[in-house]
């Protein structure tokens, strides 16, 4: 079952790369939660109940519920509704995310250690190296929040895919660093869309010498 | 045998299914289930016109269509009725039926020295470019899967036993169900219902066929529906069934299919020109991941 | 009453042992207290009251040098000193800002805000240098940079949106690569059966670490801290956020926020130093620290700001560091030295830029000139932090950096002449610049009038520099005993 939400995982990213609607996007990053839940929740039943409740809550409530309902609101505030602002096509971003998805599966048979559960290393680090991507292409803040998320979203599943060597109160200190970063950021772009009336990225390069 | 009855039946109704559920929902007064049959009887009592442009391939080109069409149907089993023709690596052989016609076709477009179907024929071309590595992607992993290399073989072995075939069924009949919409010219695609020559495509290409000619490419568009609506009964119909179950399964899922087809078609709305390339090629990029599915239930992908 | 004794004494030592908690929890009550308060007197008497545990900290700290506290912090030599460095700027800082912020405006609430969040950005950056974790670590270099950007915000004008933006942006996606580092160094220590992140652990087991884990990890741990230590690759959003922020942050930004930067990254060399690849993340940082210096050189011939002038200057002193750590040897020792030097010398002439900027409508170079008849004590200092900025004898900087460049001439002559020449044209043209602040002829009407010399200003900056001057002639026994237990771990 494991395998089911990591291949639907997968096809998450796919439809990143895709869409160009900033609604869109924010409803991937809501079905990255669930398939993240999921994922948790057919392969972590050895940890300790604590442990797994924490972390159930962690991706279901803050990951597909709360981060997404804010973002929503920040794409309201600032009326978003389209976003064609990518410097590269479309067609050339789907080639990208299959690439980097087939080395990424292929990288992680070649790992094959038995420190790493490599099945979550392979959408981990597809995911890590679409969101920077991501972020490349893309000239608009909110999607560049977007594209950090979906870095933020590789690294748990990298680190589902290194065990549980943290202790609980750091993985609940940095998952509270996460969020507020999030809300943070969510609440500059706000400002930002009052201040320049748009969320481009062109107009934000007055720093200069 | 059998399974080209069911396709030969079945196609019949295809099309007069799709349109009456259009009409359904747009709520207008709908046609008889057998009106393009109607029609294509129609124009096969009509002589053909010729414009005086065109060369023999013009004339030739429809009969080859729905000849290598025809012929494609014979490779098609049914859960556990075998095709009639069938050998090692048929599928590609398939696909290059397919291809054949697709080509005649083309270039017949090109023949009548029109620029609307020039512009038709390109556009075409482009997009059964596009769509053949999904399917070749596609029904290689399943291939593997299998470890078969024919049609029939492939389908006769295809076990329902790992969660992970789900992933496989579902993603393979949703590649399927758009192939069969690109290959078809249909919505998302392309707009059979417009009328501005400048975006269409499939219509525009066969703008100077008339008569007999354009009953058989009619007829090869309902073949080729039911040919991918078989395609995917075979992910979903076991083999294990009883044969009047596989054949009810076979007529429910062609008639899921074609309803499916018809409401996708009364609210999609058709894409832009410039974003059909970057829609094929997503059908590629989820057949990418089929294949890397199949390569972690083979083993290939060794994962712990 | 017996039973109860034993009790009672674990109670006490395990109260203890969580000093740095309780620093944290005083510092979040003072912070809220001044947030809720919007009191001028619960502003200065909490703001003292945070100075005074800090030095108790610093002192504290320093007698229990080596010690755990908690699980989660030690008190290690590099710790202490880089706190020392921290109490004495946060109160210079602390008593420029309280003159910035009389000059800027009245409002309160926006005062308010600006010390509660000052308080907790130096409280996240103690914690940061006492961490034992890397986790923690991670998760404090995170706290600063979310604190730094709201004091760079302060402002509130498109500007500091912009610099606050990509510098919330940016040092969040670097955060997020150095944090995937320190997942696969956790992979390694898990193999070696270790199953915290503690530093003392994995120093312990790097031994049998497999290397190409090692490699990778130092890599995007050094990738992900180049934002908060301002060197190549990510070292532009931090100079832009220096253009911003008041001068008084900046202080702090470019000196403590550096060093905690450099903690991180010290730490994981010494994580390094213990396997065989030592040599490969030492070519790493050799090529990150010229590249720096170069990218500096060649941003510092077309700045126009003089905070931009600091900021790359930070940077070329970073690069400095960053060669010392590649020499090993005496030029980590150096690098250690350079480090606590430069953020005397930079805190002292941001300082000094905030009593300018005073006298200036614009800080802009072209804007500026004849500061010695406007100011003639200031201009002193100025000129002293000049001298010092630029590493001309007596300035300690001198010291230090003799000490690299002997390391390095010895290692690779090639690079040590190509360094200095990079470092004469710095010094070129950083001369160059504040000559023009100094003595250039100024227009009258670019002048602020109004403007009143306080010489009280120019006290911190003389100490600062006199300091460096101190500890580069003579340093006391206390001070170099500290680096080299800092650096004993690596002989």
């Amino acid at each position: 079952m494991t395998y089911l939400f990591i291949i639907l995982y997968a096809i998450t990213l796919i439809y990143f790369a895709l869409s160009e609607r900033v609604k869109k996007f924010v409803w991937l990053l809501c079905m990255q939660g669930f398939m993240l839940f999921g994922i948790v929740f057919f392969s972590l039943h050895k940890i300790e109940i604590f442990d797994f409740i924490f972390i159930l809550t962690e991706t279901i409530l803050v990951k597909s519920l709360i981060v997404p309902w804010f973002l929503n609101k920040v794409r309201k505030h600032n009326q978003l509704k389209r976003i064609q602002e990518t410097s590269v096509p479309v067609f050339f971003s789907i080639i990208v995310v299959v690439l980097s998805l087939i080395f990424s599966f292929f990288l992680s048979n070649f790992l094959n250690s038995n420190q790493i559960h490599t099945k979550y290393f392979t959408v981990a680090f597809a995911s890590i190296i679409f969101g920077i991507y991501f972020i490349i292409i893309h000239k608009n803040i909110f999607s560049h929040v977007v594209g950090y998320l979906i870095i933020e979203n590789g690294t748990f599943l990298l680190s589902l895919a290194v065990g549980s060597v943290m202790p609980m109160m750091v993985n609940l200190a940095i998952l509270l660093d996460v969020l507020m970063g999030v809300l943070v950021l969510g609440v500059f772009i706000n400002r930002i869309g009052d201040a320049f009336e748009s969320t481009k990225i062109d107009q934000l390069s007055s720093l200069k010498d | 045998m059998i399974s080209l009855l069911l396709i030969l039946i079945s196609s019949l109704f295809f099309v007069g299914i799709i349109v009456k559920t259009k009409a359904k929902i747009a709520a207008r007064k709908m046609p008889s289930v057998l009106q393009p049959v109607y029609d294509v009887v129609r124009l096969f009592k009509k002589g053909a016109v010729y414009s005086q442009t065109t060369s023999a391939i013009f004339k030739m080109a429809p009969l080859v269509y729905f000849a290598s069409v025809f012929l494609a149907v014979l490779f098609i089993p049914i859960g556990s009725q075998k095709a009639l023709l069938s050998f090692d690596g048929d599928f590609v052989f398939f696909a290059y039926l397919l291809g054949i016609g697709k080509f005649m076709m083309i270039i017949a477009a090109m023949d009548t020295g029109s620029g609307f179907e020039g512009m038709g024929a390109n556009r075409e071309a482009l997009y059964s470019m596009l769509v053949e590595p999904a399917f070749f992607i596609l029904v290689g992993s399943v291939a593997l899967f299998t470890n078969n290399v024919s049609f029939q073989d492939l389908f006769l072995h295809l076990k329902l036993d790992t969660n992970l075939y789900y992933i496989i069924g579902i993603a393979s009949i949703y590649v399927f169900v758009y192939i069969a919409m690109v290959e078809n010219s249909r919505m998302p695609v392309d707009d059979p219902k417009t009328h501005l020559e400048l975006t269409m495509v499939h219509e525009v290409m066969i703008l100077d066929n008339s008569g007999f000619d354009l009953a058989l490419i009619h007829i090869v568009t309902w073949l080729k529906f039911s040919i991918y609506g078989a395609l995917i009964s075979n992910f979903i119909i076991s083999n294990s069934w009883a044969i009047y179950w596989q054949i009810a399964a076979f007529f429910g899922i062609q008639l899921a299919f074609s309803l499916t087809v018809g409401i996708l078609e009364a609210f999609k709305a058709r894409n832009k020109m410039e974003k059909n390339p970057q829609w094929i090629i997503m059908l590629s990029a989820i057949s990418i991941v089929v294949f890397l599915t199949v390569l972690i239930i083979t083993e290939k992908i060794i994962l712990n | 009453m017996l039973s109860k004794a034993p009790k009672l004494t674990n109670y006490l030592v395990l109260k203890i042992n969580m000093m740095i908690f309780i620093f944290i929890i005083f510092a979040l009550f003072l912070s809220i207290s001044i947030f809720i308060s919007r009191n001028k007197l619960v502003n200065y008497f909490s703001v003292s009251l945070f100075s005074i545990a800090l030095f108790a900290l610093t002192i504290y700290s320093y007698i229990h040098i080596n010690q755990f506290d908690s699980i989660y912090y030690k008190f290690d030599a590099l710790g202490v000193l880089l706190t020392a460095v921290l109490s004495l700027l946060s109160l210079f800082s602390f008593y420029h800002s309280y003159l910035y912020l009389k000059r800027k405006s009245n409002n309160l609430k926006q005062k308010a805000q600006y010390y509660s969040t000052l308080i907790l950005f130096i409280t996240a950056m103690i914690s940061a240098y006492f961490a034992e974790n890397l986790a923690l670590l991670w998760v404090c270099i995170e706290a600063t940079s979310l604190f730094v950007s709201i004091l760079i915000f302060h402002s509130r004008t498109k500007d500091a949106l912009e610099a606050t933006w990509k510098y919330l942006f940016i040092s969040s996606v670097g955060l997020a690569i150095a944090f995937i580092g320190i997942l696969f160094l956790s992979i390694v220590a898990s193999q070696n059966g270790v199953n915290n992140l503690n530093f003392t652990n994995l120093i312990q087991a790097a031994q049998n670490m497999d290397i190409l884990w090692v490699k990778i990890a130092f890599v995007l741990i050094l990738t992900g801290l180049s934002v908060k230590i301002s060197i190549f690759p990510l070292y532009a959003v931090a100079i832009d956020a220096k253009t911003i922020a008041a001068t008084p942050v900046n202080a702090l930004m470019s000196t403590a926020l550096v060093n905690v930067g450099f903690v991180g990254i010290y730490r994981m060399y010494l994580i390094v130093a213990q396997t065989t690849t030592l040599i490969w993340a030492q070519h790493v940082l050799m090529l990150v620290g010229v590249l720096s210096i170069l990218i500096a050189t060649i941003q510092l011939t077309r700045v126009r700001r003089f905070k931009r002038l600091l900021a790359f200057s930070s940077m070329e002193h970073m690069g400095i560091v960053t060669i010392g750590l590649a020499i090993g040897g005496v030029g980590v020792y150096a690098a250690i030295l350079h480090l606590i030097f430069h953020s005397f010398v930079k805190a002292g002439m941001f300082f000094q830029l905030g009593a300018i900027r005073n006298h200036f409508k614009s800080i802009w170079i072209k804007d500026t000139g004849n500061y010695f008849k406007i100011n003639p004590l200031g201009a002193i200092a100025l000129l002293l932090g000049v001298i010092s900025i630029l590493a001309i004898p007596p300035s300690g900087l001198f010291v230090s950096e003799l000490l690299v460049f002997k390391a390095l001439f010895f290692k690779n002559y090639l690079i040590a002449i190509l360094v200095l020449i990079l470092l004469s044209i710095i010094i070129y043209i950083i001369i160059k610049r504040f000559a023009h602040l100094l003595y250039a002829d100024v227009a009258d009407d670019l002048l602020n009038k109004e403007a009143q010399i306080n010489p009280y200003e120019n006290i911190s900056q003389f100490i600062l520099f006199g300091l460096v001057i101190y500890l580069g002639v003579n340093p006391p026994l206390f001070f170099t005993d500290l680096i080299h237990a800092a650096i004993a771990i690596l002989n």
